[in-house]
């Protein structure tokens, strides 16, 4: 080990799929090492779906459930509400967090760029909702879930990585705008608990409330993964997509300007 | 070559407060130079300019040359500065060695790993989760975050505070070595011993502003002050028995100052022990750093024999 001259020798940062792969393995040691988190972040979706697969499993193709049956129908709100969970209240809670006890700040005095920063977070996300997917598909199998047609797996990736796109930036949209990380689960779920209700996750909504849920931001990722899941019409929900594009797109301008890394900004 | 740091008539205002009011100072390269400051005087406000946390009002800012408050060198100003800032900040769920190598992995020329595990003393601990450590192993841990990039100049913002006078003391040796290999170090403190222990210079600021700055020892003229002697009267004595002009105080002793102690001393105690008196309580000394401090920052009113007027030629 040698000491550096001061101002000798020019270091050339370090960039590139090093840095980035750098950064996502010490995200997901970060998160794997909390037992808590990793534990509660799969067990809930797990859970719920596991009891309304119980309780409605059998019921069979209806109009109350879009035509669908109970199973499809579950299957797909839960991994909406699960995606949710994983990019929406886990990216708010952790950026929110990390801000208060000065971990972002000490992040930004690093070399290490913000944009790749980002990715080793949002690829956390990506992979946890990936998970929460596969668990909810397994355990809706055991209740007799019958898997979509091959043809509709498109639009179950293509709604799966908007609705994950969307709920990252609402997630940091809404880290930026809270203040206080003591607060942040509450305003969290405070924000997510009547929008899943009114979006038809637990019960179907019909009429006016789902009406105005569906330019929210929850119902159009269910309904798009209803959609696929039941191969009814071509799979794809356009206009689903792009209320969640729209959505994405204003809550990554504010989370943006807005963003702070200092938990006592000037 | 040019300075670590050049600070110029640096300004910073939030709302009406003026928390930095046209402080001037350089750092060169390779010393140890302190910003001595109560809570509040700005010491923290300049630090986060120079780190780019903050943006200055107005004055002149260079770190290592480049401009501290420019997002375009935001990015090769951190591969060659460290820092150590007042809060605790790491992982709790990560282990030691994970830590380091983390952050070790930012830089496009880290220092080794288990050198640094070293250096701080954590030796024996590289496997421990960061939850599970003690308030002063975490503190060493945030200094391994500070120098694993292998800085040319460190900033530590009060980076002592909450240690217990041995890790005090092995946290200075360190700082030290730091120093001896060539790094700048740029400290905040408001321990007046820190300060006399550890700095090559010292700037005393107090409201926004540099009120005194020098080394430890010449700092606010205290190696030129006269030095003080300060002795019981003995027994059935009177102030104007004794050889030399002495003021009573409060506390039963008499004050002698001199610019010639070696002198005033020898007639003092020849004058005693010629009368087989004993000058009880005697005491030799001049003025600590931490007079010359709390007479700068305007806080000396508890100690009025000790202000500097009075000392001073």
């Amino acid at each position: 080990m040698t000491v550096a001259v001061p101002g000798a020798g020019h270091r050339a940062p370090r960039r590139g799929v090093g840095l980035f792969w750098h950064q996502i393995r010490y995200e997901q040691l970060t998160f794997w090492r909390n037992p808590q988190s990793a534990f509660f972040t799969f067990v809930f979706p797990v859970l719920v779906i596991s009891i309304f697969g119980g309780l409605f499993g059998d019921v069979k193709d209806s109009s109350f459930y879009y035509g669908g049956d109970a199973l499809q129908y579950y299957v797909s709100t839960i991994i909406a509400m699960s995606v949710l969970g994983s990019c929406y209240s886990q990216l708010a809670i952790v950026l929110a967090t990390r801000r208060q006890n000065g971990i972002l700040k000490r992040v930004r005095a690093t070399p290490l760029p913000a944009s790749v920063y980002f990715v080793g977070l949002l690829a956390h996300c990506v992979l946890v909702s990936f998970v929460d997917v596969l668990l909810i598909i397994v355990v809706g199998r055991f209740y007799g879930l019958s898997l979509p047609a091959s043809s509709q797996w498109l639009p179950i990736v293509v709604s799966l990585a908007l609705g994950a796109t969307a709920y990252c930036a609402l997630g940091a949209a809404v880290a930026s705008v809270i203040k206080n990380a003591d607060a942040a689960p509450a305003v969290v779920q405070f924000v997510l608990f009547p929008l899943v209700i009114i979006s038809g996750t637990m019960v179907p909504i019909h009429g006016a409330i789902g009406t105005i849920s569906s330019v929210l931001p929850v119902k159009p990722l269910n309904d798009a993964l209803l959609t696929a899941f039941t191969g009814s019409g071509s799979g794809f929900r356009w206009h689903d997509y792009g209320t969640l594009l729209v959505w994405g797109a204003v809550s990554a301008v504010v989370a943006i300007r807005r963003f702070r890394w200092d938990p006592r900004p000037e | 070559m040019t300075n670590a740091v050049v600070v110029e008539s640096l300004h910073k205002a939030y709302g009406t407060v003026r928390a930095v009011n046209g402080v001037t100072f350089t750092v060169e390269h390779g010393e140890i130079f302190a910003l001595l400051g109560r809570n509040g005087a700005g010491k923290t406000t300049t630090m986060e300019i120079l780190e780019g946390f903050r943006t200055r009002d107005g004055g002149r800012a260079e770190v290592l040359g480049l401009d501290p408050g420019d997002p375009a060198t935001k990015r090769r100003l951190s591969e060659r500065i460290g820092l150590v800032l007042q809060d605790i900040a790491v992982e709790p769920y990560l282990t030691v060695r994970e830590t380091i190598a983390r952050d070790a992995g930012y830089y496009s020329a880290p220092r080794d790993i288990d050198e640094v595990i070293g250096l701080v003393d954590l030796v024996g601990h590289e496997k421990k989760k960061v939850r599970t450590l003690s308030g002063g192993q975490k503190r060493r841990l945030d200094l391994a975050l500070g120098i694993i990039g292998d800085p040319d100049l460190l900033f530590l913002d009060e980076p002592t505070t909450g240690f217990d006078p041995n890790a005090r003391r092995g946290a200075w040796r360190l700082v030290r070595n730091l120093r001896d290999a060539g790094m700048a170090i740029l400290l905040t403190t408001h321990y007046m011993e820190e300060a006399q222990a550890l700095a090559d210079r010292v700037a005393v600021i107090a409201a926004g502003r540099i009120v005194a700055e020098g080394t430890p020892d010449a700092l606010g003229g205290r190696n030129t002050a006269q030095t003080r002697i300060r002795f019981e009267l003995p027994p059935a004595c009177a102030v104007t028995d004794l050889p030399v002009a002495a003021v009573p105080g409060d506390d039963g002793l008499v004050t002698v100052e001199s610019a010639e102690p070696t002198e005033m001393l020898h007639q003092l105690t020849g004058w005693a022990l010629g009368r087989g008196a004993v000058l009880a309580r005697l005491t030799v000394d001049r003025p600590s750093l931490e007079d010359i401090y709390l007479h700068l920052t305007g806080d000396d009113r508890s100690a009025p024999e000790r202000t500097l007027e009075r000392s001073a030629p």
